[in-house]
């Protein structure tokens, strides 16, 4: 019994290290990213081909993504409210919904799942193939020339790509509202602009920066410190998937009480 | 007094230790290479010769010990200020490490791209004429990925000398080539040795090392066991021509 507990407690011990050296590491790299990216050289046109890899090249995932996540919120509850007569309260609770909360948290979960995956292997495969010593051997940074161009790429794709799919998801509720439960297109419209607020909007905007962020630093932490050559590859993609996708839930919750203490309470 | 005892010194170790968690790879560590010299550092596997290659360019930090290469320590500084150090040093690893994204060409420039105004032109020009030394002429185009092994590493050999550096740190560039290979590999080392560059020549490769190597250090249980010319080393202990000879670990 007590060789169990003792167990438990230094797999428990082992894991809160694991934690808070990934917290520490994590932390490192964004301080390195935010000292190195006011130093020269800069790569403009490294960070350009990130917003494309990671902005043009996930816009078609985000946008079908958030049509149909609009189509599903507006039957569900559409048919919902539909029993209580409340089936006009549907173009308001589906824009807001969509704009605070469905369309940001869809749309980095979404990105956490490509960019995070592809920026993770794609890192940790370099580090295993010594690619990422042969830039520092070289006289240059990798957290210039890798880490920095897809922060910055993520940093400028996700808002984008949020308010494209913010967008796409309410015409995509629109359309079911019109053709399935049956309300007027401008009644639609019309009470999606007159609920929807810029505060709103920037809320949703500003969650999408700060899960930009979480995507990007773990990506890169966990590609960067992958262990066990190829095999290592995959755990890493893995973890930082996982670990990006669960950080978004978890921050999206304490970013929206944040927001309602800051802008609501009144 | 400091540069006095540099004069011709162009990489110096003293007392360098490095663990690994509980593993212990160097407890005390201390040679000199003399510049223009070529310095071959043999030993068994994982007696940490690739360790001490690393930390002369600071992709590995020492736990004790200082590290002095062109007469600058380097072991304390800061990974920004070893960017500079680097332009100096070349490091050729045992994979060729090639950009898989960029062509040979591409590869090639990488450095002089970074470091160097030169226009395209004067760029394009040096890296043609890189890669006709090292008989790799046509293959500008390529990606490392569609290159043999042997190419590969006269690849990333022709890379890191393109800034033209004062030394040059090989891990072991001959292994897994074949003769002919092995052969044009210590061939374009010799001609760097002859232009100047100081080298250290890590390798489990002996023709090879005693082809291109000036002096011998042996690595055996974290300390230098011996170091000198074949000659001297294999005088020093009988152990050192069992290891050469393959008959003892």
């Amino acid at each position: 019994m007590r060789s169990t507990l003792e167990s438990m407690s230094i797999a428990l011990g082992q894991r809160v290290t694991v934690v808070a050296e990934d917290l520490g590491g994590a932390w490192l790299l964004l301080m390195a990213v935010f000292r190195d990216l006011w130093r020269r050289p800069s790569y403009p046109r490294l960070i350009v081909e990130q917003i494309y890899h990671i902005g043009v090249k996930s816009s078609g995932l985000v946008l079908i993504t958030a049509a149909f996540t609009g189509m599903v919120m507006a039957l569900q509850f559409g048919l919902g409210l539909e029993k209580f007569g409340g089936k006009l309260y549907v173009p308001k609770i589906v824009s807001l919904s969509i704009v605070r909360e469905i369309g940001p948290v869809f749309c980095s979960l979404m990105l956490a799942a490509r960019v995070g995956a592809g920026i993770a292997s794609e890192i940790a495969s370099m580090v295993v193939t010594q690619q990422i010593d042969a830039i520092r051997v070289l006289g240059t940074s990798p957290i210039k020339r890798i880490v920095i161009p897809r922060f910055v790429g993520c940093l400028i794709s996700l808002p984008i790509l949020c308010t494209m799919g913010d967008i796409v998801g309410i015409a995509g509720a629109m359309l079911v509202g019109v053709t399935e439960l049956g309300l007027d297109p401008s009644f639609f419209y019309n009470k999606v602009v007159t609920t929807v607020t810029l505060l709103d909007l920037l809320t949703g905007l500003g969650k999408s920066v700060f899960f930009a962020f979480s995507i990007a630093l773990t990506a890169c932490y966990y590609g960067l410190n992958v262990k066990g050559g190829t095999r290592g590859v995959g755990q890493t993609t893995t973890k930082a998937v996982v670990v990006a996708s669960m950080s978004i839930l978890i921050s999206d919750f304490f970013l929206t009480k944040l927001f309602f203490v800051l802008f609501e309470k009144g | 007094m400091a540069s006095s005892s540099f004069d011709n010194v162009a990489v110096r170790l003293k007392n360098f230790a490095k663990s690994f968690g509980s593993k212990v790879v160097h407890t005390n560590v201390t040679f000199d290479v003399k510049r223009g010299e070529c310095l071959g550092l043999l030993g068994g596997s994982g007696a940490g010769k690739s360790v001490i290659l690393r930390s002369l360019v600071g992709l590995e930090k020492p736990d004790a010990g200082e590290i002095f290469v062109e007469g600058q320590e380097i072991s304390k500084l800061a990974e920004i200020e070893l960017l500079e150090i680097r332009k100096k040093v070349a490091y050729v690893f045992q994979n060729g490490a090639l950009f898989d994204s960029m062509s040979v060409f591409d590869n090639l420039a990488y450095a002089l791209r970074e470091h160097t105004d030169l226009s395209e032109d004067v760029i394009r020009e040096r890296v043609l004429k890189g890669l006709e030394e090292f008989g790799l002429k046509g293959n500008e185009s390529l990606y490392p990925a569609s290159l043999s092994g042997g190419m590969q590493k006269r690849v990333g050999l022709a890379r890191s000398i393109i800034l033209q550096p004062k030394v040059v740190l090989y891990d072991e560039p001959t292994a897994g080539l074949d003769p002919y290979n092995t052969r044009r590999i210590c061939d374009m080392i010799l001609r760097l040795k002859e232009r100047g560059a100081t080298a250290i020549f890590v390798t489990h490769d002996m023709p090879a090392a005693f082809l291109v190597c000036d002096r011998i250090a042996v690595l055996k249980n974290g300390v230098i066991h011996a170091i000198g010319t074949r000659d001297e080393i294999e005088k020093q202990d009988p152990w050192v021509s069992r290891f050469i000879e393959g008959e003892e670990y």
